[in-house]
């Protein structure tokens, strides 16, 4: 009985740090949200006043920024995760192949990624705005001329370049080590077989590459959904609101707006949006893996 | 041309593409740098040209305006403390949860694991209200605290996953030797996490380091205790047509990680992809 007891002291006493901090940090602020959310509160009266549903109620009527900013976030993610895995991918092949100087390319892919992104958005800002014009006295290609932060439509696609730009190394690097790992000996005996490379890469390396697929497309999704810093820097959700990611705008909403209840429902809906898709998204890329 | 010519051909040909590609790709990059040292004026006239003579005076008036120095040491103190503590307390308490299976070793498991699935903004409101009531905004010491417990998750389920492959004999003749449960996880478990430890290092370095949302809700109100990051955001929105100064600012910003990375650029690009898979 001692014993038993000694143990779930010793137990107690090297989680508790942990427990302690994650709780500080996470819980407590997740069950307060719980409880902002159905209030009114601007932050500074002193108590806020409880309003039941209505703060849910005004983000699905129509008139709310929120759900257009759920309608860029999901048309950036699903840019976002696309482009991301297939050009990774593709790099990552190319670079593989034995080629001179290889890990110097997978270098410079991956510079960006270890920028702040704050930094990565201004950079692009800045050549957005005065080094498109210059390129464009010198090549004259249309698309330089274009004024690509300050038309709303055009304005999506920069940032979602921008944060393709920014991560790609990321992936690049994931998807190499995934390649690295497929065996050998299997990609000779389908060459013995006389398989073309491109049925090689589709019929043994794509299909052997699964842990890696699953790896690299969820982590590009739960990156995505969180898109926030390079915004701030390269449009601050311009112009005319049309890039505003759902962060940025439960952001705005609480910190701008000082509506802290109204931020916190929006918070939540948020979080169970991610819940769901993540759940899903895992649950869909588990059962198509195959093993070796 | 025989087979093995073609094969030759070819792979110059895929060389030189990638080549062009990777310098096309961090050609934005190169501009930045360019027009750091820039007189003003080249800068306004030609963003592509090459400066005609290297204007350190950009450097030397924003590391003083920015006071550089200081910005520096807030993000290593704040960094050093962060690193700290996640790692001594995710190893203990991963190290606990796979060697005693019980109640509550399974109750701290599933507590400390899952706000993983917690995205930050989705509390950023009332943590700021919580850190606030704790007296932990508003400094560098509080700032990196809260590192601890944004890192803890992810950190300890990486160690975790590890820890099942020590052996437990390990411990086991440790134990009968005489030495105690804390004991062995210092002298005789933590050494060997060293492969881990060294994957959560550079994760969280990464993180914290760039970090701006957290510092930016944190720390933002005083020039004491501003990050790097968050002070390159403010200088480049108030010199946002002083391009030679907004850009020196953001060299001085990413300098740091560049430099690191071309020193340890192995070793980074391992930790990352060991703590993506771990992950």
């Amino acid at each position: 009985m001692k014993r038993k007891k000694k143990e779930y002291l010793e137990c107690a006493a090297f989680t508790v740090p942990s427990l302690f901090l994650v709780m500080l940090v996470f819980y407590i602020p997740f069950v307060m949200s719980l409880y902002y959310s159905l209030t009114e509160w601007n932050g500074i009266s002193k108590s806020p006043k409880f309003i039941g549903l209505e703060n849910f109620k005004k983000l699905f009527s129509g008139s709310s920024d929120f759900l257009q900013s759920l309608i860029f976030t999901g048309k950036y993610t699903i840019v976002f995760m696309i482009l991301v895995n297939i050009l990774a991918l593709a790099i990552a092949v190319a670079l593989v192949q034995k080629i001179p100087a290889a890990n110097v390319m997978r270098s410079m892919f991956f510079i960006p990624y270890i920028m702040s992104m704050t930094i990565v958005g201004f950079i692009w800002k800045f050549i957005f705005s005065q080094g498109f014009a210059a390129l464009f006295e010198k090549t004259h290609l249309g698309f330089l001329n274009l004024s690509w932060l300050g038309d709303s439509h055009l304005a999506f696609y920069a940032v979602a370049f921008v944060g393709i730009w920014q991560a790609l190394g990321f992936y690049i690097v994931l998807y190499i080590a995934g390649l690295q790992a497929v065996p050998t000996d299997v990609l000779e005996a389908a060459e013995v077989d006389g398989a073309t490379s491109w049925k090689k890469f589709f019929k043994v390396t794509l299909p052997l590459l699964g842990p890696s697929i699953t790896t690299c497309v969820f982590m590009s999704l739960t990156n995505a959904v969180k898109v926030f810093d390079i915004i701030l820097a390269l449009t601050k959700g311009g112009p005319g609101g049309s890039t505003y990611s759902v962060t940025l705008d439960i952001y705005r909403e609480a910190f701008q707006n000082n509506n802290y209840g109204l931020g916190s429902a929006k918070a939540l809906v948020f979080f169970v949006i991610i819940l769901v898709i993540t759940q899903l998204v895992l649950k869909a890329m588990h059962s198509r893996e195959v093993d070796l | 041309m025989t087979m093995a010519q073609r094969k030759k051909t070819k792979k110059i040909v895929l060389t030189i593409i990638m080549l062009i590609l990777a310098l096309i790709y961090i050609y934005p990059v190169f501009l930045m740098v360019i027009n750091s040292v820039k007189p003003f004026g080249e800068v306004i006239m030609d963003v592509i040209a090459l400066p005609s003579k290297i204007e350190w005076s950009n450097y030397t008036y924003v590391m003083d305006k920015m006071k550089y120095g200081k910005l520096f040491l807030n993000n290593v103190i704040i960094t050093v403390i962060g690193i700290v503590g996640i790692i001594i307390f995710s190893s203990m308490s991963a190290y606990i949860i796979s060697r005693k299976k019980n109640k509550y070793t399974r109750f701290a498991q599933f507590m400390i694991t899952t706000p993983m699935l917690i995205p930050f903004q989705t509390i950023m409101i009332t943590l700021l209200k919580v850190m606030n009531v704790v007296n932990l905004s508003g400094s560098k010491v509080g700032l990196g605290i809260q590192y601890w417990g944004f890192g803890i998750p992810m950190a300890a389920f990486i160690y975790g996953n590890f820890m099942s492959t020590i052996p437990k004999e390990l411990d086991e003749s440790a134990f009968i030797d005489g030495a105690g449960t804390f004991r062995t996880y210092r002298s005789i478990i933590f050494p060997l996490l060293k492969s881990v430890t060294f994957t959560v290092i550079v994760i969280d370095v990464m993180w914290i380091w760039n970090d701006f949302l957290l510092p930016l809700l944190m720390v933002n109100s005083s020039n004491e205790t501003k990050t790097l990051v968050l002070s390159a955001y403010t200088f480049v929105g108030q010199f946002n047509t002083q391009w030679h100064y907004a850009m020196a600012a953001m060299v001085l910003a990413v300098l740091p990680s560049i430099i690191i990375f071309i020193f340890l650029q192995k070793y980074i690009v391992e930790g990352v992809v060991a703590g993506a898979v771990k992950g």
